[in-house]
């Protein structure tokens, strides 16, 4: 009876942790409009104003449609911003200004809600801009669409040093062989 | 994300300008006495810590353990970067890569001088790709052992690759990207295999590797070196195993003959002479710190370029900490357009060469003093040994603030190097990290005002030495080049005192709404 119940409770926890819902829901069905989506947040405070963004889904997939949440409140009278923000896009590439307007977004419910569909994989920078008090806030938060590849540099890693290798072995073998024909000759 | 570090509080700047002033005074007012650099300690005579150094460096083993530990981190680094989490605070790539080795590397040397590069993964994982030997001597044939072209052979493509570096770790911000420091790993193993299997012995060690020749000009200062015990034994040397090796054993990596060597730059502490040489005639011994840059290091054109560029580049890494940074470059970029990244590269061009024009004025101004015959150029060389202190000093001060402020609890990212399933840190936790420190805050200044004065201190003792060795002992006429170092550390001082700005990587969160 004892192995039996050993059995049993060393079987249940397995059993119970095999679960993958969240409050009832199974997780593939969770979107950027869902009440509990994984998600991306960046708290920082810029002049008078502390400013949470918070990206749905946290690392969105290319041509998948995500979404910000930006809160923007003063620090000194926790009041939320009333004013408008401009959200642009760029790819976070080197050199490039490629700047897109995403929207101007008013406050709704003291969150401003921007959303997008980004088709390349990448790092790209959100900028919030808003005006307050006369004076320009602009603000950069970095947006990562999709998984960035992570075999692909290894195998160019691994064939640049095998070609290398390769290439270093294969002149030597041919200068090991020219040295033994000449002393051959020489000897002969 | 932004976090802002505070300075070093108005007091201790205080401290730190009244004594370089008096020590100032004192340079240009006391008369230049000779300085004696010839006492040594061997390490050998301390009791235990003695021969496990020395069986460190004569058993080949021992070092091959400490390389397979660090190449192993170093591969979980790259591992953890492609594979890991994004976020940059609880990644091991970013972690141990930025955070501990690039802050604590430099306070390495100062204890054991370039100890590093005996170890460093990317020469160990090139030497076994392309010598196929654990540490026996290599098959020549398994490298192509060409030398290396003329203009090539010396320290400026270093210079021209820690330019890249540091573009690519303050400008494209690698350091908050765990996924881009794999990349710059991956690239560095890449550049190491390459030059080791085209050319002569480690001519990447020698000519190229940013890291290892900063760490090489710093180990200039450091109170440890590995000479011969006795020179007289190198004198009458004609085999010259040191150099060439033996039938078990390369030769130096570095072209260095160790009965010749009177600098620690190029040296890798690899350990060949001491296990090739039939006398076991070299060891590690203690020195008075700085004696070669004050005194016995021979001054080179390249070299003087190098450590030029390395007191701008260390003061350029602080400078970009800075609040009126972003908004220079914010209004910069909004004057030229275009990304930031090009106006970055601009603020980089031009605080690398802002410090040669006062450089420049200080040689002609003491030209003119002294009516010396020697050329601009040679005195260029000449002084240009200044730099080490100044820069090592700032570039210590500094990176104690990092280790010190951002190193609690990094230990964690161990547990969990791939960041797996784990949390952002919030805006209290990222605030508590930097606030919670490894050292008391007051013990943190005083350590960074002591390395400033310390690296002023052996700044005139280097313009005293170098000046009375080739120009005069009027040390007054030397007062160019003082004011010159009053200069460089007053700007390093002011970027001590002024609060850091940190940039933290972006956090995320399984936020419910």
């Amino acid at each position: 009876m004892k192995i039996i119940l050993s059995l049993i409770l060393i079987i249940l926890p397995l059993s119970i942790a095999t679960a993958h819902h969240i409050l009832g829901r199974p997780t593939y069905s969770l979107n950027e409009d869902s009440n509990t989506p994984p998600s991306m947040q960046v708290e920082t405070h810029i002049g008078r104003y502390l400013i949470k963004y918070i990206v749905f889904p946290a690392f969105p997939l290319p041509n998948e449609p995500g979404k910000i949440n930006l809160y923007v409140t003063n620090i000194n009278t926790s009041q939320p911003f009333t004013g408008q923000i401009t959200f642009k896009v760029r790819d976070n590439s080197w050199f490039t200004s490629n700047e897109e307007k995403l929207g101007i977004q008013l406050p709704d419910d003291n969150v401003f809600r921007q959303g997008f569909v980004l088709s390349k994989t990448g790092n790209y920078i959100i900028t919030a801009i808003f005006e307050a008090d006369g004076e320009p806030y602009i603000i950069d938060f970095t947006l990562q669409i999709g998984r960035l590849p992570a075999i692909g540099p290894i195998g160019i890693t691994v064939a640049i040093i095998v070609l290398i290798l390769l290439g270093v072995s294969t002149i030597q073998r041919k200068k090991l062989q020219n040295t033994k024909i000449r002393n051959a000759r020489i000897d002969s | 994300m932004i976090t802002v570090h505070p300075g070093l509080p108005i007091i201790w700047g205080i401290i730190v300008g009244i004594t370089i002033l008096l020590i100032s005074i004192w340079a240009i007012w006391k008369p230049i006495s000779t300085y004696t650099t010839d006492s040594y300690y061997s390490l050998l005579k301390l009791p235990i810590i003695g021969k496990l150094i020395h069986q460190i460096t004569i058993i080949p083993w021992l070092l091959l353990v400490i390389k397979v530990i660090v190449v192993a981190l170093f591969l979980l680094v790259i591992a953890a970067g492609l594979f890991g989490t994004p976020i940059a605070d609880r990644n091991i790539a970013t972690i141990l890569t930025w955070n501990i080795w690039w802050s604590g590397l430099i306070i390495a040397v100062f204890f054991l001088g370039s100890a590093w590069c005996a170890i460093c993964p990317w020469d160990t994982l090139a030497t076994w790709l392309v010598h196929r030997r654990l540490w026996k001597r290599s098959d020549p044939y398994n490298s192509l052992n060409l030398p290396v072209p003329k203009q090539f052979r010396n320290v400026l493509p270093a210079l021209l690759l820690f330019i890249i570096l540091t573009w690519l770790e303050l400008g494209v911000g690698v350091t908050v990207s765990p996924y881009a420091t794999a990349l710059l790993s991956l690239l560095m193993i890449i550049l190491a295999t390459i030059s080791l299997a085209i050319f002569e012995r480690k001519a990447f060690c020698r000519y190229f590797c940013p890291v290892g020749r900063t760490i090489g000009f710093y180990a200039q200062l450091a109170p440890i070196e590995l000479r011969p015990i006795d020179s007289n034994i190198c004198m009458e040397c004609n085999s010259l195993e040191c150099y060439h090796g033996n039938a078990t054993v390369d030769g130096c990596p570095t072209n260095l003959v160790m009965g010749r060597l009177t600098q620690n730059t190029y040296c890798t502490n690899c350990g060949n002479c001491t296990r090739s040489c039939p006398t076991q005639n070299i060891a590690w011994r203690l020195r008075l710190p700085s004696t070669e840059a004050i005194q016995t290091a021979r001054p080179h054109w390249d070299e003087a370029w190098f450590m030029l560029g390395l007191m701008a580049l260390t003061a350029f890494h602080g400078l970009t900490m800075m609040a009126f940074w972003e908004t220079w470059m914010g209004e910069l970029t909004s004057f030229i357009g275009g990304s930031g990244l090009w106006s970055f590269s601009i603020g980089l061009i031009v605080s690398l060469l802002l410090p040669l024009l006062p450089y420049i004025l200080a040689l002609s101004l003491i030209k003119y003093f002294t009516n010396s015959e020697l050329s601009i150029k040679q005195l260029f060389s000449q002084f240009a040994f200044i730099a080490i202190p100044l820069a090592f000093a700032y570039h210590l001060a500094h990176n104690l603030n990092h280790l010190i402020r951002e190193s609690v609890g990094a230990s964690s990212v161990f547990m969990n190097p791939f960041g797996t399933g784990t949390l952002p840190l919030s805006l209290i936790e990222n605030q508590a990290k930097h606030t919670e420190m490894l050292l008391p805050a007051e013990l943190l200044f005083f350590l960074q005002t002591s390395l400033l004065i310390f690296g002023f201190l052996i700044a005139v003792y280097v313009i005293r030495q170098r000046g009375r060795a080739l120009l005069t002992s009027n040390p007054w006429q030397l007062s160019p080049m003082v004011l010159f170092a009053l200069l460089i550390t007053g700007y390093h001082l002011l970027l001590l005192m002024e609060p850091m700005v940190m940039r933290v990587s972006g956090v995320c969160l399984p936020f419910s709404i």
